[in-house]
């Protein structure tokens, strides 16, 4: 039996060690995450957007920088619609409501989709992603979640093709041209029904970041109308 | 010391086969449902788990004299969380897509049964080499159950077979698209997780049968 000094100081020493190669490994390899986030990030702004990635090539992080920087125009407006300035990569989209960013899709001058970032509660953790708009402002072109501490399996269905895909075509206004976001219903869509084109099929098993999801979407884009409106009402960006 | 005498084969080829950790001792059955969905990401989560049983196996016994009895399950969970939170940070770095797909999985190395299991019937009982043996042992043990599990069930489920390839997966072959058109369908309950305790139920079966062992044995 070894005396309660020595367990003492066997523990003490064993987690500063411990402690100490952990930090190290995280202080070493922290750029190189970093980088990666970014780049996943612009890879679901690129994807939101309908650019297309082959299936045995997926897009390395150098390829996602080179097709952003060729075709993506990054910049924030504020409630009302103005121009603001701001770093994008370091806005907030969760807290800060004021700054928001946009993404615009623009190929051979043409604008063709706006990319706005979303975020909010689910079931355990906050939603984070982007939903993509025509250049009508209304129609849904894509969305990706990219971020999530949801149930695999159940919650952490969203990120998955089977249910971003239904977003496709969706619109986010209602007949009197208010946002009103789409609606992920518990259970299917009943396609015979007028409100379907505001509609997509829910999560079994998922309600809450079903309802979740539905929520931060009216909200966020509730916040961008403004903007959405101008953009409509020229006609082009 | 002669590294590969029959002893120490014992040491690699019993994990492997008459006692193997997932189908005869039923331990780490968790990961086993869990990232058994595709081909390559069992692989990558071999490799992990590999890595993980191998080190804290050998740095356990290197200790085995001096860590305290009365601490040692606090010692050994202190280890074996750091080389799985290094694992993890280390495929965040080099293999992201890879590491957002295992998600939750490769952090939960940790709470797989085989780990501590070994640490504490082997590893501080034996000698470092002895102990990495075991370690690799029961690690290909572990792996050759989840690769033959997610083989089948990826080609089953998804009708295709996909091999780690920095991260996002080469595809080596999926059903051809005239086999769809002539009525043939993937079993989708092969993707969810009741999928995996059948197949896991067929290879337990097969390997029992195949080595003879009784139930209560």
């Amino acid at each position: 039996m070894h005396s309660n000094n020595y367990t003492l100081a066997f523990v003490f020493i064993i987690t500063v060690l411990l402690g100490t190669i952990l930090s190290f490994t995280k202080e070493n390899l922290r750029e190189l995450q970093e980088y990666n986030l970014k780049a996943d990030m612009r890879k679901n702004i690129l994807r939101s957007l309908d650019f297309e990635e082959s299936e045995n090539e997926p897009w390395s992080n150098e390829v996602v920088e080179k097709i952003f920087n060729e075709n993506i125009q990054a910049f924030c407006v504020d409630t009302s619609g103005n121009v603001v300035d701001c770093i994008i990569e370091e806005v907030d989209t969760e807290r800060n409501l004021e700054v928001l960013p946009v993404y615009l899709k623009v190929v051979d001058n043409k604008t063709e989709g706006i990319a706005i970032p979303v975020a909010g509660k689910g079931l355990w953790s906050t939603v984070f992603g982007y939903i993509a708009l025509e250049s009508d402002t209304d129609t849904v072109l894509g969305i990706q979640f990219y971020k999530h501490g949801e149930t695999p399996g159940l919650g952490g269905e969203v990120d998955k093709a089977w249910f971003t895909n239904n977003f496709i075509g969706k619109k986010i206004r209602d007949n009197s041209g208010d946002v009103i976001g789409v609606e992920v219903l518990k259970g299917k869509v009943d396609n015979s029904k007028a409100s379907a084109i505001h509609q997509v099929d829910g999560i079994s098993g998922a309600t809450v970041t079903s309802k979740g999801v539905t929520v931060f979407l009216k909200d966020d884009l509730g916040r961008y109308e403004n903007y959405l409106n101008k953009v409509k009402a020229d006609g082009n960006i | 010391m002669e590294i590969f005498n029959s002893e120490s084969k014992k040491i690699i080829s019993d994990p492997l086969s008459i006692n193997n950790p997932i189908s005869l001792q039923v331990l780490g059955i968790c990961s086993a449902l869990a990232v058994t969905i595709r081909l390559d990401q069992a692989i990558i989560m071999t490799i992990a788990v590999i890595f993980v049983l191998c080190s804290s196996n050998v740095i356990l016994s290197a200790l085995r004299n001096f860590i305290p009895n009365r601490v040692r399950i606090v010692v050994m969970l202190s280890i074996i969380a750091s080389l799985v939170t290094v694992v993890d940070q280390v495929l965040q770095a080099y293999l992201y897509d890879m590491s957002k797909q295992l998600s939750v999985f490769v952090g939960l190395i940790i709470t797989n049964c085989i780990i501590m299991g070994r640490a504490e019937a082997f590893a501080l009982k034996h000698g470092p080499s002895k102990a990495f043996l075991d370690g690799l042992g029961n690690g290909l043990g572990y792996g050759m159950i989840i690769i033959i599990v997610s083989f089948f069930r990826e080609l089953f489920g998804a009708g295709t077979i996909t091999l780690p390839n920095g991260g996002a997966g080469y595809e080596l072959f999926s059903i051809p698209e005239a086999w769809y058109a002539a009525g043939y369908e993937n079993i989708g309950l092969l993707v969810l997780s009741p999928g995996a305790f059948f197949i896991l139920g067929l290879v337990i079966w097969t390997q029992r049968e195949l080595f003879g062992i009784e139930e209560g044995e």
